[in-house]
């Protein structure tokens, strides 16, 4: 129970750690759309360097962060080994056929830039959260819907729901935990095989921690109100998020990186000639 | 009897969250004990505890706990003897309650026992009477519209209807009002008469002083050591080294012996007091 992955924070003091929690979303935005426009092996090696280097930079044990491939390995395998036996390509000479199946060298090729595509999908939100705490984020994520709020969205009260329910994640864990033990201190079993009786094993557990859950709500809405919360007219904050030269820095150096793979991309002023350096 | 040894504890170990819960805690339980267990908030004692019926397992190379003949360290435990033997009530009992009456909930324990619907509905039945509710008034009712105190005591039957030989409490009376708490503790003394060996976690220095015949004090995962009440509370500087408060009763007795009243320190209960303060008013 205790390997969810929203927890996952690892805490530290480092650049990536210290970063404004607004600029490192909208860096992890503009990187995630560059990756979709990454086409070349050359442009692929490109970001994966900054990819390692966030990640040393962060001083997170690398072994946290590959962890998170774990999630999609199966993902990974099952596209593309499937990808490569059925890519055709009419120009060449299949290297090996069985049946249906086909293997092309340019298959081979594009199925290792998907599997490259996915693997750096998944590794840089897994350096956002290792790095930035949920609280961080939901103000970050506050901060950036403040436009919205124009179009009359209630964005205070979304990162409120938000906050709320990030907040009380831990606790869920920990109740679910206290009354699976009291349930199993009276002879429950949650080991069978058999995933009726596994289902049917969680009624006790289950049923507790939706009352729990309720009661809490309640006391919750209670102490607020007895607080006398009025929703977003005239709040302030406890932690004001600040960002410094460095987080623009960043940023800009992010639009460079960007603009380098469109470049690489689309030929723009003839500069994609770099790319024909590699395959 | 629940013999510990050189026990420790680590929480996420290898992590940046490491903790050490508990370290070299050495203790023994005897059969007949009412056995109380002490410390401030984080000392490690629910940790400790949950050790004895095995929902916590002991760590590699971190000592062993015994419970009569079971060893806990070992690799396979036969868990559904262990858990009819040790019966444990969590804090906030009334948390786990959750079948649609209340005789269903107190029959889960006896089920899981694998035992027959007759034998599963008499042990209920006896649980109840036992915990002062009228099974004929109760046992249809719906566990979530009884109160407080009533919650308490149905998870309570729950527990004592699995027949247990040791009954580990944590904070049987946290959060009931005085009546209530006397209530709850008159109900695991008449309990004590067939489940032998009580052990209680308590924050309440009251019922640890009335009830305990062994207070061991724990203090950030050690044990300081295990006293009799008298020895504990009859000793200023062990009172002081440990971080103990008084029992209210012995505070007053302590205060009129300041006073200038012939009178013992080291009472114990309601009971002691008012006979050592007749005493008192006699001579007078």
């Amino acid at each position: 129970m205790r390997d969810v992955a929203i927890g996952q924070y690892y805490p530290s003091s480092s650049v990536v750690h210290r970063a404004d929690p607004r600029f490192k979303l909208v860096i992890l935005v503009l990187y995630l759309v560059t990756v979709f426009f990454c086409e070349s092996f050359f442009s692929f090696g490109f970001l994966t360097v900054f990819v390692i280097v966030t990640i040393f930079l962060s001083r997170v044990p690398i072994g946290k962060v590959l962890k998170s491939l774990r999630m999609i390995l199966i993902i990974l395998i099952f596209t593309t080994v499937l990808f490569m036996v059925f890519y055709s390509d009419p120009d060449s000479k299949p290297l090996a056929e069985w049946g249906i199946f086909h293997i092309y060298l340019k298959g081979i090729y594009a199925a290792v830039k998907l599997g490259w595509r996915l693997v750096l999908l998944v590794l840089m939100p897994t350096v956002l959260t290792l790095t930035s705490t949920p609280t961080e984020l939901c103000d970050a994520l506050e901060s950036l819907l403040y436009p919205l709020k124009l179009l009359h969205v209630p964005v205070h009260e979304l990162a409120l729901i938000m906050s709320i329910a990030l907040r009380l994640i831990p606790t869920l864990i920990e109740e679910t935990d206290k009354i699976t033990n009291a349930q199993k201190a009276r002879g429950a079993a949650f080991d069978s095989r058999n995933p009726f009786k596994k289902i049917k094993a969680m009624i006790p557990v289950l049923i507790p921690l939706f009352v729990s859950s309720f009661r809490r709500a309640d006391d919750l809405a209670d102490a607020m109100d007895s607080r006398c919360y009025r929703g977003a007219k005239g709040r302030t904050r406890l932690k004001k998020l600040h960002f410094h030269v460095g987080d623009v820095l960043a940023l800009l150096f992010w639009c460079a990186v960007t603009v380098c793979i469109l470049f690489l991309k689309y030929n723009w002023f003839g500069w994609g000639f770099i790319a024909l350096l590699s395959i | 009897m629940i013999d510990v040894k050189g026990l420790s504890y680590v929480y996420s170990p290898k992590t940046p969250f490491m903790t050490q819960a508990l370290h070299d805690i050495n203790l023994t339980i005897e059969t007949g004990d009412f056995f109380g267990i002490i410390g401030s908030t984080g000392a490690g004692k629910s940790t400790l505890v949950s050790h004895f019926n095995a929902l916590t397992r002991v760590q590699k190379h971190s000592g062993t706990v015994l419970v009569d003949d079971i060893d806990l360290s070992a690799k396979k435990i036969d868990l559904k003897k262990l858990r009819a033997k040790v019966g444990m009530v969590f804090q906030y009992p009334e948390h786990q309650l959750f079948d649609d009456t209340v005789l269903k909930d107190v029959m889960f324990g006896p089920k899981n026992l694998g035992l027959s619907y007759d034998e599963q509905k008499t042990r209920a039945f006896d649980a109840l009477k036992m915990v002062g509710l009228d099974p004929e008034v109760f046992a249809s009712r719906s566990p979530f519209e009884l109160s407080g105190g009533q919650k308490r005591r149905v998870a309570l039957a729950g527990v004592i209807a699995m027949h247990p030989e040791i009954l580990v409490l944590d904070e049987p009376t946290a959060g009931l009002d005085p009546v209530g708490k006397r209530d709850i503790m008159d109900v695991v003394m008449h309990i004590k008469a067939d489940c032998p060996t009580v052990v209680m976690i308590s924050h309440n220095m009251n019922e640890i002083a009335e009830y305990c015949n062994k207070i061991a004090v724990l203090s950030r995962g050690t044990v300081k050591g295990v006293f009799s009440p008298r020895e504990l509370f009859g000793s200023q500087e062990l009172l002081e080294e440990c971080g103990v408060e008084l029992p209210l009763v012995t505070e007053i007795a302590v205060k009129l012996k300041a006073a200038g009243v012939d009178i013992d320190q080291t009472i114990l209960t309601e009971a002691e007091l008012v006979t050592a303060l007749q005493r008192v008013v006699r001579r007078a």
